[in-house]
């Protein structure tokens, strides 16, 4: 397929390890409510199952560990939390995006600059 | 009641993601479904809705789930997209809620088709044990073979629901069994009654063979069931063997009156002799009815007596 319009899933799912991983880094949390604090920070259109995925993918790979949590209202909630490894390749990833999202800023700045004149 | 419904779109949720993960390694699937469950359970609580309107068609939930898992690369093979789209287009149906309605619907029935079952394995047995016994949908109670079926339909019935009921309990290989076995019922049953209605059929119209011709098409105003046939000058003719145009002997339509033919020197009944003698079943004989005879035009000289004068009046 040729699509010349970036679709905004694709583009997110660069960057979804590092946006969970800033989410857990502010509080543990579940599944389903990282997905929330995902879309309130504006992240409209990541997906569940990518979410999901990605937290089973992350502990998996040793970057968060995993405790339950009984719930009054419903089933038990296996929250996620960072541990050291999570942690460092937050810092990592973050510095990467920093300087990722600078070029491309610069670039974008650029053109519509370029554009003005 | 709505908590029950919820379970059971969860189950039936996370049931299809497994399916359309099923061909990832069991160590990986494990890992990545632990307890997808309970997250669904967590959406499902969350806000109204069934899953398939939230999240998609499971399939692709499977899809996204595997792509950011990462397991894609490893396992899947590639699809070409005739089968891709065709996946695509079941879920969409797998995921209507008209689908998921005939779905939920369908347990509910499962009681009925094991009685069903029975009754037809009864039938199938009926038919193959007598093959030319005409079979009717309900066993004649009066009749021997309808006591034997009745009783053998119960008894089946019994066994049917208690085999149905027992169904969650079996293994693998016997329930392997059970369905050949139920879907030998439905194809048997398929054959039996589409023979069944052919039975009644011919019931109902009589069967006429080959070499004989009744009258029942040529007289509209109703059955023919015996022949009076008359001289010329008015006499009951007795015996008069009757043929049609291909040399047939003609039948008549079978009256309720008992109907006794005079056997032949060969040992055969002749059963073209008119008129029949027959019997009401109240033992009477059946009368020959009144029948106006038509005026001849001219009557032949030689059957009209010449009134011949007196010779002579001598005395």
């Amino acid at each position: 397929m040729n699509q010349a319009e970036v679709d905004p899933t694709q583009l997110l799912k660069g960057v979804l390890d590092l946006a969970v991983l800033a989410v857990l880094a502010e509080a543990d949390s579940y599944g389903y409510d990282v997905v929330r604090r995902l879309r309130e920070n504006g992240l409209d259109h990541v997906g569940d199952a990518s979410v999901y995925g990605t937290l089973r993918r992350l502990y998996q790979a040793g970057a968060l560990n995993s405790y339950v949590v009984p719930s009054d209202e419903g089933p038990h909630r296996k929250y996620y939390g960072l541990n050291n490894r999570g942690r460092k390749a937050l810092d990592q990833s973050a510095q990467t995006w920093v300087s990722l999202s600078k070029a491309l800023n610069h670039l974008l700045n650029g053109r519509s600059n370029g554009h003005g004149k | 009641m709505a908590s029950n419904d919820q379970a059971d779109d969860v189950a039936t949720y996370a049931a299809s993601v497994r399916a359309a993960l099923s061909n990832l390694p069991t160590d990986q699937s494990e890992v990545l479904l632990e307890d997808l469950e309970d997250h669904l359970r967590e959406i499902a609580a969350d806000a109204g809705g069934p899953l398939n309107e939230r999240l998609g068609p499971p399939q692709q939930y499977a899809e996204d789930l595997r792509a950011a898992y990462g397991a894609a690369q490893v396992t899947t093979r590639r699809q070409d997209a005739a089968l891709h789209d065709l996946q695509r287009a079941l879920a969409r149906v797998t995921g209507s809620t008209w689908y998921r309605q005939i779905r939920a619907f369908l347990p509910e029935l499962r009681p009925a088709w094991w009685v069903l079952r029975a009754y037809l394995a009864v039938l199938i047995l009926m038919a193959a044990v007598s093959p030319g016994y005409p079979l009717g949908p309900i066993p004649d109670p009066t009749s021997k073979r309808g006591l034997v079926e009745i009783l053998a339909t119960g008894i089946a019935i019994w066994l049917s629901v208690r085999i149905g009921r027992r169904s969650r309990q079996l293994s693998q290989k016997a329930l392997v069994l059970a369905y050949s076995a139920n879907l030998l019922i439905a194809l048997f049953a398929v054959v039996v009654l589409a023979n069944m209605r052919s039975f009644a059929y011919s019931e109902l119209t009589g069967t006429t063979s080959p070499q004989q011709t009744t009258f029942a098409n040529a007289f509209a105003a109703g059955q023919v069931t015996n022949i009076y046939p008359y001289s010329q000058d008015g006499k009951p003719l007795t015996n008069v063997l009757l043929y049609d145009q291909d040399g047939r002997p003609i039948m008549v339509d079978k009256s309720e009156a008992q109907t006794s033919y005079p056997i032949g020197a060969d040992g055969k009944a002749v059963t073209n002799a008119y008129p029949l003698t027959q019997r009401h079943l109240t033992g009477d004989p059946v009368v020959a009815p009144r029948v106006a005879l038509p005026p001849w035009p001219s009557p032949s000289p030689s059957a009209s007596p010449n009134p011949s004068p007196s010779p002579s009046p001598s005395h």
